[in-house]
């Protein structure tokens, strides 16, 4: 490993080409995931047709790198403007943009570079090490149904943390689960509730509607305060937090890292569900769940590490299975097929070392993310000092254009400013905005899963649920969603009392 | 009713209406699938159900404790809360506000990006409160510079060019512009 590894290095900054594209990657990535309003995927939709110019793997390594730093730097955003850079930083807002109200923006953000860093680093090594043996793995053992447990496991997770009572967590998620319904069915390709529209045959683009959700509802509910008098400016800080404090939340870390890797390696589910679930295990082990949501260091780092840490983790279904795990390595599978390839395992056999300048460039992208994110965040975070009149119309410019990028159709704009309208509703009445966007991103892959699932083993639930990894994941998701629904019972109960 | 308000009430209303309407929507496509025995609806008729149980349970919920958040939540924001009474001038600025973005997003077909992007730019300072005309002028050229150099020419993002004269001829004139600048270099 250690040899191949070097060899990696070695081509990746043998060439003064790559060496360029890599610092390109690195800093793009981290630029367009900390403007709020655009993302590493509108980067990536735009340099998509350039990519077919490049080497193969000069190609996937810049994407491998955006994807990397771009994780990381949609962590700013949500820290310093409650809006998330990508679904898989909306977590991170829960407690990132409560410190940053309180004047600890600065020890937020720190803490996101650093454990974003350690995260991806962690995951690059472990890909590294483990990347055939843990394919050959989830070949054997995770098929379809453990893939929906997974998705209802999540669900249940996001259901949990957000909305105001367990029952406006759900109502979010089964919304988001609806919205994802729009469009082709995953098995019979029929069309579903497109209302006559053939735009909407393709469904709702989850980048359109991420975008509205988080960016522009930010923006209304941000203009209502205006208008009503009660706009807070954030408060500026720089100071980031010491070594000795982040030690403090070390096994946050180990146990954010794990979480993060293992959902990052199963096909289809990617950061999104690592980052909440890193976070739901954060609250659920901490002693102290009061505090998370107004402003506890430990989302932020639970959060942050989750989401890098499958990262690394994401490049094993596609390298070694050819099954993207989410958007932006869907688009990665793009840019093998421009250059006559096809991910999967022969890859390996094949171009072996393109893989490797893959695993050296995601390597040096994360260890790239301590150095460059402080110099950067330090920069970024003046933002927070112009006024919000002025930020405000280009974050709504910047995220018109993100939502058109993707397929090119003026219905996502659309699209995007109704979700925000609709988000705005939903905020101000309790509802989870992160649990209506993530039933959005899991819905189709959950449907399709289940579907395959119940084929598998001719629709009998006692052969689906005699696979011990989806029977505990069911059975996890089924005690989450029980926990609530009790605790939910209980508060009627104690309201009836002391009447 | 118990702690049942008015707002709840057309809450679970405007829910159930949701529910309904999708389901009713579900006849279009209730198609056989050679391969699936569940066709094309189960899976959105399951969480129409589930839907309807949740409302339920919310109802069930508001009715003992009314809008009060369950004790324990995790990720509440403070502001999401705050229902006191506003003037009616605050609800109109808002309400524009909240409607502007959508008739920008109508207009780029037919105005194009080029064309629609520097008014609803200044519109939005104005609806935020900025009545300075040179701040309004001035800011409003500077993020569209900041745009059309980013997307525009370092990045050739196509953008929408509009299909309505005067408004197509303009964003054809940017896109000569742009084309002369790349040749230069």
């Amino acid at each position: 490993m250690i040899e191949n590894f070097l060899a990696g290095t070695a081509a990746l900054f043998g060439d003064p080409i790559t060496i360029l594209i890599f610092v390109f990657g690195v800093i793009g990535g981290m630029l367009f995931g900390a403007i709020p309003g655009v993302s590493m995927l509108t980067l990536a939709a735009i340099l998509l047709p350039f990519s077919a110019g490049l080497e193969p793997a000069q190609g996937v390594m810049l994407f491998a790198v955006i994807y990397c730093t771009g994780t990381y730097g949609g962590a700013i955003t949500a820290i310093l403007f409650n809006i998330p850079g990508a679904p898989e930083n909306a977590p991170t807002a829960f407690d990132g943009y409560p410190m940053t109200k309180q004047g600890r923006a600065g020890k937020a953000v720190g803490a996101a570079v650093l454990c974003s860093a350690i995260g991806g680093t962690a995951s690059a090594l472990l890909m590294m090490a483990a990347t055939e043996p843990l394919a050959q793995w989830a070949i054997r053992n995770i098929g379809p149904p453990e893939i929906f447990a997974l998705v209802f496991f999540g669900l249940a997770v996001a259901s949990s943390v957000g909305g105001n009572t367990i029952w406006k967590g759900w109502m979010s998620v089964l919304l988001g689960l609806l919205v994802a319904t729009v469009g082709q069915d995953p098995v019979g390709g029929i069309n579903r509730y497109n209302f006559g529209m053939t735009d909407l045959a393709a469904g709702i683009a989850f980048v359109p509607a991420i975008l509205g959700f988080f960016a522009v509802s930010e923006i209304f509910i941000q203009a209502e305060k205006r208008a009503f008098g009660k706009y807070n400016a954030p408060k500026l800080d720089v100071n980031f937090p010491t070594f000795l404090e982040l030690w403090r939340y070390k096994i946050a870390v180990v146990r954010s890292i794990l979480v993060g890797f293992f959902c990052g390696i199963l096909p289809g589910i990617g950061a999104t569900l690592a980052a909440f679930m890193g976070y739901g295990e954060a609250v659920r082990w901490s002693k102290d769940k009061e505090s998370f949501g107004k402003g506890n260091l430990e989302g932020v780092i639970s959060s942050e590490t989750a989401n890098n840490a499958a990262t690394g983790a994401a490049m094993i279904p596609l390298l070694a299975l050819g099954l993207p795990g989410g958007a932006l390595t869907a688009i990665m599978v793009a840019v093998f097929q421009f250059h006559d390839m096809e991910p999967g395992p022969l890859v390996f056999y094949n171009s072996p070392e393109l893989i490797w300048v893959v695993f050296a460039a995601m390597f040096y992208a994360n260890v790239s993310i301590l150095f460059i994110g402080l110099i950067e965040t330090k920069t970024i975070l003046q933002l927070l000092r112009i006024p919000f009149h002025f930020l405000a119309p280009m974050i709504l410019m910047l995220a018109s254009i993100g939502s058109y990028i993707g397929r090119g159709l003026v219905l996502d704009v659309m699209v995007m400013f109704l979700a925000g309208m609709i988000g705005f509703l939903l905020r101000r009445s309790g509802y989870s905005i992160p649990g209506i966007v993530l039933g959005i991103i899991l819905g189709k892959i959950g449907e399709q899963n289940f579907a395959q699932g119940m084929q598998m083993v001719h629709y009998d639930l006692i052969t689906y649920l005699s696979r011990p990894i989806c029977l505990i994941l069911i059975v996890a998701g089924a005690i989450t969603l029980g926990t609530g629904v009790y605790k939910a019972l209980a508060s009627n109960r104690t309201s009836a009392d002391q009447e | 009713m118990g702690k049942l308000n008015t707002s709840h009430l057309i809450e679970a209303v405007a829910w159930v209406a949701i529910a309904a309407l999708f389901f009713i929507y579900s006849f279009e496509f209730n198609q056989k699938i050679e391969i699936y025995k569940f066709g094309a609806t189960a899976w959105p008729r399951s969480i129409l159900l589930m839907l309807m149980l949740v409302i339920a349970g919310n109802l069930f919920y508001q009715r003992a404790n009314g809008s009060t958040p369950q004790p324990g939540r995790v990720g509440i924001s403070e502001d999401d809360l705050d229902d006191a009474e506003k003037p009616l001038s605050s609800y109109l600025n808002i309400g524009s506000f909240l409607f502007l973005p959508l008739i920008f997003a109508w207009s780029l077909k037919p105005v194009g990006f080029y064309a629609a992007t520097p008014v609803f730019t200044a519109l939005v300072i104005v609806l935020l409160g900025e009545r300075r005309p040179r701040w309004i002028i001035g800011i409003t050229l500077f993020i569209y510079a900041i745009i059309i150099g980013l997307f525009m020419i370092v990045l050739n993002a196509p953008l929408p060019q509009g299909t309505v004269s005067p408004f197509y001829d303009f964003s054809a004139f940017m896109l000569r512009m742009n084309n002369q600048l790349q040749n230069m270099f």
